[in-house]
């Protein structure tokens, strides 16, 4: 389980998580939906301990991720899939996703290669699986990125706008993957501007509002009256689905 | 034959001469390499106090010239320090230290060019710091800085020939002696430059094929 509890966030005087409260089990799919700048992806960096907290708590599996011992532990069982794809340009597709088994978990070179070969094919880029980044699309650099991170057999994805640098039919390709995680019982921290598809792979939805979460809803409820009784859900709505 | 005609064993003598001149160029540039980089990881991991008089020392030694600083070393050491120093050991101190502040200041930029956002990843998924600095920067960073370091190598090649003053036997010694007794300096001075000049082309030709292997990924095959 991923816990996150009274967890405050500052960069200089602007406030970006003002005291969030979130359980995420596994098997659960939860989508993270809120304006740009409402603190989304501050979330994932806290969970991922890339950025420290001024306060609250943050556990994954009970490790405490602002305890340098444990954040190790913590990270382990997390998986990162970044919006810009983060992938290291000297280095092909196999060569990226198989680098953490080999240094973290001491896989054998040759097996954590074998591996990563049979999720990028999973992904179908076999025949891409020797191309270095520069020589890839973005749609499949991004497929790229989520082998790298489900390599390290992560407990918990988390996934932070990993489609808002994709055109549309890039993005398809790549939520056509989680999808199928998610079918298959990935759980997933999912940070998102892709509503409809939020709608259509989440068990539940958390609604971020200048740093604080105002709604964490079923799916069915968020998208509910439920939901549309919030001012600002329904505003957010309305707008993102008039584009 | 004359005293002051050229004999064959004059090739050898160059070539001896020659031979010193490499062997100091190539002691000292790896000397170097091995001071500048740890210098820029120091830098770069803004260790306390550390960091500070490395940039310090490095600033001096960047921007005074060789010579004096040879002279520095070889009159100075034994005169303030009562340390004795022979002309090579003076020599491979003040090149090696010349050098090292120079490859401080490419690797430096090389180290920052590497972007924020891979490093991040690489911590995400739990690499340790000497992982990343091993598997995800020395590796870009060599890509950025084999071009610029080539440029340096080949000035460098060229600043060992400053140590005839102090009556190492190199190159631009032998050709000294070779000048003084036959009294040709044009057939002299072309002879020893074109030997510095086919080294330093076969320095800048080697780093260029270094350069192509380090940037297979960035295969850029022009506009």
């Amino acid at each position: 389980m991923i816990s996150v509890s009274g967890v405050r966030k500052s960069f200089g005087a602007a406030t970006v998580l003002n005291g969030v409260d979130l359980e995420i089990r596994q098997g659960e799919v939860v989508s993270v939906l809120g304006s740009s700048g409402s603190g989304k992806s501050t979330l994932i960096r806290c969970i991922n301990g890339l950025e420290k907290i001024d306060a609250g708590k943050i556990t994954v599996d009970n490790f405490d991720v602002s305890k340098p011992r444990e954040l190790s532990e913590a990270r382990k069982r997390s998986g990162t899939v970044f919006q810009l794809f983060n992938l290291y340009p000297h280095m092909t597709a196999v060569q990226n996703v198989a680098l953490a088994p080999v240094e973290v978990l001491k896989v054998p070179r040759k097996q954590a290669e074998a591996e990563a070969r049979e999720l990028l094919k999973s992904v179908g880029l076999s025949d891409r699986a020797d191309a270095y980044p520069s020589q890839l699309s973005g749609g499949q650099r991004q497929r790229v990125g989520i082998c790298r991170a489900l390599a390290m057999k992560p407990s918990y994805l988390l996934l932070d706008e990993v489609t808002s640098a994709l055109d549309p039919e890039m993005t398809s390709e790549v939520l056509s993957i989680l999808a199928k995680l998610a079918k298959g019982g990935t759980t997933m921290v999912f940070v998102t501007h892709e509503i409809e598809f939020a709608r259509s792979i989440s068990t539940r939805i958390a609604f971020l509002d200048k740093g604080t979460l105002i709604a964490d809803l079923p799916t069915e409820e968020f998208f509910s009256d439920k939901g549309m009784a919030l001012p600002r859900v329904a505003q957010f709505l309305s707008k993102m689905r008039k584009d | 034959m004359r005293y002051g005609d050229f004999t064959p064993f004059d090739i050898v003598l160059l070539l001896q001469g020659l031979g010193v001149s490499l062997a100091l160029f190539v002691s000292t540039t790896l000397i170097g390499l091995v001071i500048g980089t740890a210098w820029a990881v120091i830098r770069f991991y803004r260790v306390p106090v550390l960091a500070q008089i490395v940039a310090f020392i490095a600033e001096l030694l960047k921007n005074s010239p060789v010579l004096v600083q040879l002279f520095l070393v070889f009159f100075g050491l034994p005169a303030f320090l009562k340390i004795n120093v022979t002309p090579t050991e003076a020599a491979v101190i003040t090149l090696s230290g010349n050098s090292a502040a120079f490859i401080y200041v490419i690797a430096v930029s090389a180290i920052e060019s590497v972007g924020r956002d891979q490093i991040e990843a690489a911590r995400v998924f739990g690499l340790t710091r000497w992982q990343i600095l091993r598997r995800v920067i020395a590796p870009q960073a060599a890509a950025f800085a084999i071009g610029p370091l080539t440029g340096l190598l080949v000035n460098q090649l060229q600043v060992t020939s400053l140590i005839s003053v102090i009556g190492v036997m190199d190159l631009t010694k032998v050709g000294n002696i070779l000048n003084l007794r036959t009294l040709k300096p044009f057939i002299v001075w072309t002879a020893v430059g074109a030997l510095y000049y086919l080294t330093a082309k076969l320095v800048a030709y080697a780093g260029g094929r270094f350069e192509k292997r380090l940037r297979a990924h960035t295969a850029w095959r022009g506009l």
